[in-house]
Order: structure tokens, then sequence, then C-alpha cells
């Protein structure tokens, strides 16, 4: 319900077919196919990005020559949608370059899907461990892995909040991994056992038993791991239950969305998270992006779901500009293993948000699990106008948490 | 985790406040059924359109919020008029009568949710909208936290039931409707205009089904897809208090909410949503034709 | 007095109906059925103004089809009817009895789950005017005492009587100018067969035209002064009341068991 219109239709839609109008049909096309759950604002406009960085990238000239043709599905953040987008796309789009998805619940069986088709895959949002631990040699993480968030969290939390924790867990793949990891680190790291766990849908709508069941229990500290909407709502809830702020509030990463602040209103105060990006972040590379997101998008404060799909299409840019491709159409595999072996090149990449990320040949989570620093994020005010403010940024070892 | 009486008390009010929701969905659930034959698939998205509705009149358009209730009510009435006038009556008359039409009117409910579905979705995108309404401090009770919307959700549905009730039972309207709803080629020979009493009972289903929308409202804040879930305990919930029995569907439903709050608080707290289709399955295995199903009714 | 199965040439008995101003209802040429089957194939039929008039068959003859029809429940597909000089066959069903042509059902048609009050209530639904409607009420309690004791009962509780004199009075309750009245007799007791048929008399001594369609070809032809015979859909014969009891074809030829059995009855 805010003022912009809104120009989306349900289901999966090609958002747009770009490059290939630019360019003289001299040069082959470089396909790249995009699937991302475009149904949020936040999404449309990322995805939005994601097709006008490419469309950049072809004015300039293009990569060696060629024009990036790129297809831009929609996922909704469902399972099926997104594996029918991948398969779509590898085998009648026949592209050379899989990005996707947004969540992991859709990444995870895509990831098989790209293993099997050998096509190189780049992760734009997913932060669910497993995606990296199935050994696949064709995918690649552009986002922090959800096992060097946990760990982050689990350090600050231990030596600033405490360690009765309680934690409420939505069904979906990556809240499932945010909550298990955490957990997991508490133990390890401080010896804390879950004061309280209650595993949730990923579209739960009232948490108010478990939430009077954590005061009476008294906690330093709840951790919510869940998507965007589910966790504003058990935010809400927490306050109505007559929790104080003097218990602290974790989000997992999707606390990084804007729905989060913006649903939660002044609940989302205090909240604090791990994120790959902070809107607050004051450096000038940080400030130039969210001046960019703003004026181009209308974003107030872009999350990292932007800055991670910013980055992805720079690593993209250079992994293509150092692949020397045939783009024959016989050639196809050859040319998807080339791709696949430039973006495994790809090292000391500067991102936005934080530490560099590289990758490198082996299919193991310490060489694909590309960004290994974490930003710890807090709300200081919540409410569309949402202020975040930084409280950390730690850069994890390549192995930690496996 | 120990027992404690004051975070019973909680359990049961947390339980009696989202009860009495799934229970006026349950209501209009029940009234669909009996008076125009069908099982209305499609009455989670009404209810999902009612929130809506009273979002925008409350939030947008500042109208106080038991004002947004009642315009979100009168509104999404008239728009289920027009739905069940333009949409359903063809169905159910080529059914004969007003007959199940077999599967035709089962998919047609369907089609209905997706189609409703989509065009919230084209107005207001797939974002949840937050519903604030502010009502003062919450009530501290013992150890025991209450917002006012709670309360004040408890007296609003005790009042829309209390008014159906007065309507069904007192009212020369109310008992064509239950002639209708119980015969119509009868009520039809007492003079009643059926058609027009069918437009009743279904805008009256949806009007309950909006006033539970923005009751839940600021509790859950407001999504595209929240019908799905509601539409599910509210079948619970009418099928638990015997499907078609208007006070077994309020009954069905406080017994849904509380159950699967305390389910949650005192068996285990993951995955509450089953403790409701727990309760339908005991109720059924006891009850075959729910709490209040006088009878089976055979509907051809 | 018998008419040709098909088509069929009308010959009014004399002095049966009175003239066009007595006619109260009028069918011509009357077809409908269920679905695609035809069950009327054809039934005409007056019914003149202050008059009892049968219509007299057994089971699955279309008697019940052609009240259907009139009330407008099913469709007229073939054919007129007409009320007071007024075509109705494509009214509905709440607008014929809004025009006086009022239609009780069997007992079993009462509303179970409401109570005898309430029952007849509803059939004052098309009127205004509280005053007048609770007038009625008590009228109708003192035609039938037993539905004053029960008022508050349930309707489903009440004896087969019982709820016979209910659907009547609710009939009634919307001050019909013709009532008509299907199976009043069915599956009741004869002496409360007996009942009903003098409160149908007293009915028609208030000024309403009844039309009755009945099983019980000895007692209806008894009450009323002209008759119909329907059989497969068609009128088979019509006269007066008087004339039918006394035609042999009548007694003997396809309703003979029904008469002796009614009879036999009565002795007893």
């Amino acid at each position: 319900m805010k003022p912009h219109a809104r120009r989306l239709i349900a289901g999966g839609i090609v958002a747009g077919v770009l490059g290939a109008l630019a360019s003289t049909a001299l040069a082959a096309d470089i396909r790249v196919g995009i699937t991302m759950r475009m149904i949020s604002e936040n999404g449309q406009k990322y995805g939005q990005m994601v097709m006008d960085e490419i469309g950049m990238i072809n004015e300039a000239g293009g990569i060696n020559g060629n024009m990036i043709q790129a297809t831009l599905l929609n996922d909704e953040c469902k399972s099926d949608k997104g594996v029918a987008n991948a398969n779509k796309l590898i085998f009648q789009e026949k592209v050379h370059l899989l990005i996707g998805s947004t969540c992991s619940s859709v990444t995870l069986p895509i990831v098989d899907v790209t293993a099997k088709a050998e096509v190189p895959q780049i992760i734009p949002h997913s932060t669910n461990e497993k995606i990296t631990k199935k050994g696949s040699a064709w995918v690649f993480r552009v986002p922090v892995s959800g096992r060097y968030y946990a760990g982050v969290n689990a350090k600050y939390v231990g030596e600033n909040i405490g360690k009765r924790i309680a934690y409420i867990c939505a069904a979906d793949a990556a809240s499932q991994n945010d909550c298990e990891a955490m957990q997991a680190q508490m133990n390890s790291q401080h010896g804390a056992e879950a004061v309280y766990v209650a595993q949730v849908q990923e579209k739960e709508v009232d948490f108010r038993t478990h939430m009077q069941k954590i005061k009476s229990a008294g906690v330093d500290g709840i951790m919510i791991a869940a998507l965007a909407e589910t966790m504003a709502r058990a935010l809400v809830q927490s306050y109505e239950a007559g929790i104080g702020e003097e218990v602290r509030r974790i989000g997992s990463s999707s606390a990084s969305n804007s729905p989060v602040p913006a649903i939660a209103g002044d609940a989302a105060k205090g909240v604090f998270f791990a994120a790959a990006y902070a809107a607050a972040d004051t450096r000038p590379i940080a400030r130039l992006f969210n001046e960019m997101v703003r004026s181009r998008y209308g974003i107030h404060a872009p999350d990292h779901d932007f800055s991670q799909a910013y980055d992805l299409v720079r690593i993209v840019e250079i992994a293509l500009n150092r692949a020397s491709l045939s783009l024959e159409d016989g050639d196809l595999a050859a040319d998807r293993t080339a791709i696949r072996d430039a973006i495994a090149s790809v090292k000391g990449y500067r991102g936005l948000g934080s530490g560099e990320i590289s990758f490198c040949a082996d299919p193991t989570p310490q060489c694909r699990d590309g960004n290994r620093t974490a930003v710890l994020i807090a709300y200081s005010k919540g409410g569309e106008d949402y202020v975040t403010e930084v409280l950390a940024r730690v850069t994890m070892p390549e192995d930690f948490g496996l | 985790m120990d027992f404690d009486f004051s975070s019973l008390l909680a359990f049961i009010m947390f339980g009696l406040t989202i009860g009495v929701v799934y229970g006026i969905v349950a209501l209009g659930i029940s009234l669909i059924y009996s008076g125009l034959d069908i099982v209305h698939f499609a009455h989670g998205e009404v209810y999902m359109f009612g929130a809506f509705f009273g979002l925008v009149f409350s939030s947008q358009m500042g109208l106080p919020y038991p004002l947004a209730l009642l315009a979100a009510m009168i509104s999404i009435g008239l728009l289920g008029i027009v739905i069940e006038r333009v949409f359903y009556r063809r169905l159910t008359r080529s059914g004969g009568g007003y007959t199940v039409a077999g599967m035709g009117m089962i998919i047609c409910g369907f089609g209905m949710s997706v189609v409703l579905q989509n065009i919230a979705f084209l107005i207001w995108g797939a974002d949840a909208e937050p519903f604030p309404v502010d009502l003062g401090p919450a009530l501290e009770v013992g150890d025991i936290t209450l917002p006012r919307s709670y309360g004040l959700t408890a007296i609003i549905a005790v009042v829309l039931m209390a008014a159906l009730h007065l309507f069904l039972k007192k009212t020369r309207t109310g008992l064509a409707v239950r002639a209708v709803a119980a015969n119509k080629d009868i009520a039809f020979l007492m003079g009643i205009n059926v058609p027009l009493m069918i437009s009743v009972i279904f805008g009256l289903a949806c009007a309950l089904a909006a006033a539970a929308g923005t009751l839940i409202g600021p509790m859950q804040s407001v999504q595209v897809e929240m019908g799905y879930l509601m539409l599910m305990k509210a079948f619970a919930a009418a099928v638990v208090g015997g499907f078609g029995s208007l006070p077994g569907a309020i009954i069905g439903g406080l017994l849904v909410g509380i159950f699967e709050n305390l389910g949650a608080a005192y068996i285990s707290p993951n995955h509450k949503d089953i403790y409701a289709f727990l309760l339908l399955i005991l109720v059924l295995m006891i009850r075959p034709s729910g709490l209040f199903g006088v009878e089976v009714r055979v509907k051809a | 007095m018998f008419r040709d199965p098909p088509g069929g040439c009308v010959s009014a008995g004399a002095g049966g109906v009175g003239g066009p101003a007595g006619v109260m209802l009028k069918v011509s040429g009357l077809e409908t059925g269920y679905g695609r089957v035809r069950i009327l194939r054809g039934v005409d039929l007056e019914v003149g103004a202050g008059q009892i008039v049968a219509l007299l068959g057994g089971n699955g003859t279309g008697k019940s089809t052609l009240l259907r029809a009139v009330s407008g429940l099913l469709p007229t597909w073939e054919g007129s009817i007409e009320f007071d000089g007024e075509t109705i066959h494509r009214l509905r069903p709440d607008q014929i009895v809004r025009r006086g042509l009022v239609q009780v059902t069997q007992g079993k048609d009462s509303y179970p789950a409401m109570t005898v009050e309430e029952n007849l209530m509803l059939g004052a639904h098309i009127r205004a005017g509280r005053r007048e409607i609770a007038d009625d009420l008590e009228r109708i309690y003192g035609f039938f005492p037993r539905l004053r004791e029960r008022r508050s009962q349930m309707s489903g509780t009440l004896s087969g009587g019982e709820v016979q004199m209910l659907v009547i009075g609710r009939g009634l309750m919307a001050r019909p100018r013709l009532i008509m009245l299907d199976e009043p007799s069915a599956a009741l007791a004869p002496k409360v067969v007996l009942d009903i048929f003098v409160a149908i008399n007293r009915i028609r001594d208030t000024g309403v035209t009844v039309l009755i369609v009945e099983q019980n070809v000895r007692m209806a032809l008894l009450l009323a002064e002209y008759g119909y015979i329907i059989r497969d859909g068609l009128i088979l014969m019509e006269g007066e009341a008087k004339g039918l009891l006394a035609d042999p074809n009548v007694k003997s030829s396809f309703l003979g068991g029904s008469v002796a059995g009614s009879e036999d009855e009565l002795v007893h």
C-alpha cells in the first residue's frame, strides 16, 4: 500500500529480455538465466536492478563484443516453480549461466538441477549451509553462508547478551539453518543449551503462546529465525506478550529485509542480526550505492539483497570477461565449463558490503562460500523510515562451522 | 516446563481470542453451506479482502477502528452479493435449483479463491502490511499481559454473534433466512423471495468474514496469502462443531483456538497447526457428525 | 366422461365449472417434467371460485407435479396457467403466493427444527400488519387447538395428524384465496383423516377455494363438488363428484382397490 504502482503480474512471467536489442546480430549472445523471488516490492526491484546492470554492461559494449541476453523468471520463493524455471532456462533457453535463487528452499533443489545439467550457477541470496555442502562443482555463493552468520551472532550474543536464549524457528530452509547453526554455535562457543525452541510454519501468524512460555521461562534473548514478514509478526507479538526491551531480539539474516522494520514498526528497534551489508555503512562506496538504489528504485535504504545482487553482477562480469567463449551452438557445454572455471578464478573481489569475495576450484564449502565477512547490524529505529547501526564487522575463517 | 496457573489462563485467553475469530469465519462457511448447499472454498480469500478493506478504511481513510470494521463488513457483504449473483448463481441453478452441481461448484470455489488472491495481489502486492490500531496500553493481569485489542476482538465477536442470533431468531427476515437454509422449495411456498434470501445469506457470511479479517489484522498484519490458513482452521472449526450448525461453528472455533494453544503450550511447541486437525480427528472418531451435527444431512 | 388419452377433447361436465367469471384457476394444455423427463402431457383443469375441487390419482400419476407447476416450482414447458385471469406460469413461486395462490405440502414438509409458532409465522411471511397476523394466529389456534398446546415445541416432535394441521394452518396464515392441499390424508389414521377433512370443509366455508390432491378417492369425492382423475400425466376423467363416486369405472377399473381399502378402514 505504498504509493508506488505495482506492476507485478502473478506467476512466472518473463520480466524482460534485454541486450539483443542494443546490438547488431554480428556477435553471438551470452545467455544468462535468472530465477528469483519477484513477489515482494524489494524482490521486484532488485530483480530490476540485476537486469538494469546487465543492460548497462551491454550498452558499454558488452563482454568482449558479445551481448548478454538475460531472461528473468519469477519463482515466488516456491521450490517447484524455481525448479521449473531452472529447467526451462537450462534446456529450453540453453543458458550459459544460471543466476538464482533468492530463497534457500528454492536454491537447494536447483543445485541438483545445475549439477546434473553441468551448468554454472551463481547464487545471489541463499544462506543455507547445505547448498555448498552438496559438493556440486557448478555452484558459487555470493552471499554469506549461514554458518558464518551463526558464528558471529553466537559470539556477540554470548559475550554481550547472555546464554539463556529462546528460539523461534520457521520452517523455510534458510531459517531452519540459521536456527540450528545458532544453537550449535551457542553450545560449542559458550556451552549454552537452548531454553525454549519452537518450530513454526513458514508463514506462522500467531506466536502468543510461545511468547508467553518464553516470558515465564525468563531469557536473555530471543532468536527469531524466519522470513521477513513472519519475523515482523513475531517481534510485534513478543512485545504484546509483555516481554520487555531488556530481552534482546536476535534476527536471522532476513531481518535485513525492509519489511521487518516496516511491519514491526517500533518492535523492530533493538533487533540485531548478521547480514552481508548495512545501509548504515559510512564508507564512500556504500554511500554511493545507497544513493544509487535510492534514486533509481525509490528504496529508502537498500538491504543486503540489493548489495549481493549488485556484487553478483560484477563478479559475473569479471568472470565472463575472463572466460574464452565460442558461443557456437555446438560448444554450449565447453562454454559452460569455461564460465564455471572463470568464476572459480575470481579472487579478492572487494564486495560492497564487507570483505573480499573469493572462489576456488574445489567443490567444497571452503571454496564456494565466497563471502566470509558478516556485518552485525541493529535497528535503532523501526518503521518505513528505519535506521540501522553497525555493531561489528567480522571475517570468519574458511572452514568455520564445518 | 513447570506449570503455573496464570500462564494457563493466558493460553486460554489466547485460544479464546483467536477462537472467536475462527468461529466467525466458520459461521459464514456454515451459513453458506446451509443456505446455498455449497462448501465455499474461497471464504479464506473473502476474509483476506475483509482485512485489506479494514486496513484501507482504518489506516488510509482514517476511520475509527469500529467504524472501519463496519465499513469493511458492509462493503465486503455487498461484494459477496455481487460474486454470488454474477458467478455462483449460474452454477447453483444449473444443478437444478440451489443444489450441489457436483464438482463444478467445488472447482468454482477454488477458482474464485485463486482469482480473488490475484486481484488482491495486483492491488496491494505481496508484501505484508502492518495494521496499526492504537487502543491504549496493554492490561497487566498478574503475570499476563493482554493488549486491549484482544479484549476488543472478543467483545466485537460476541456482539456480532449475538446480533446474528437475534436476527435469525427474532426478525421476519431472519426466520425467512432459516427457512431458506432448511428447505428452499417450502420457503418458496411461504412466499419467501428465495433468490433474494440467498443473496442475503451470502452477503452476511462475507460480512462476517470481513469482520474476522479486520479483527485479526492488527494482531497478525495483513497479507494476500493470509486466507489459506484461516480457511483450514475455520473448516476444522465448522466440522468439529457439526457442519451447517451455527452454534456448532462458534463452539468449534473456540475449541480449535483453545486446543491448539494448550497443545502448543503443554504438549509440544512445534507445529502448533496440527492440533486443530488432531482435535478434528478426535471429534470425528467420537461423533462423526461433529459436536452439534444433529443429523447427517444428505445433500443432493 | 372419459377423455381420449392423446390430445383429448374437452367435455366440461354440465354445471361443473361456472362461466369464465367463476373460474379462479385455469390450467390449459400444461406440459412439464423433471430434467428431460416429461411428466404432464397436456393437462387441462379448472377450479371455480368457492369450490372444492379434487384431483385424484395413484402414485406417480403426476398429481404433485401439477401442483408444483401451478406453484411455480417447476417451469411450464407448454401450455398456460391462469389465476384470476392473470397468466402466472412465468412468475417466481413467491410472486404466485403473493397473489393468493398457496400450496400446502404434505405434513412431512414442515420445518421440523422450528417451533410450531415459527412455522405458522412463516406462513404469514408475505403479509404486513402485526395485529392482523396475531389475530389470524389466534384463529388458527382456535381451528386446531392442539397446535396451541404445542406452540413452542419443535414441529419435528408433532404427531402425523398434528403436523398436517400445522401445514394447513401455515397455509392459511398467508390468507390465500385458493389453497392447494397435497394429500392431506397421507399416512394418517382414519379418525384423524376425518378431522382433517372436516377442517377442509370449514376452510371452504370461510370463502377459500380449495384444490385437493388425494389418493383417498372416496373421502375426497365426498368432500368435493367436482373431481378430476389423472393418470400418466393426462386427465383421464372429470365430472361432478357425485357422478364420479357412482361411476362403476372409477370404482372397479383403476381405483377400485384404493376405494375399497378406504371403505374397510372407515367401517372398522
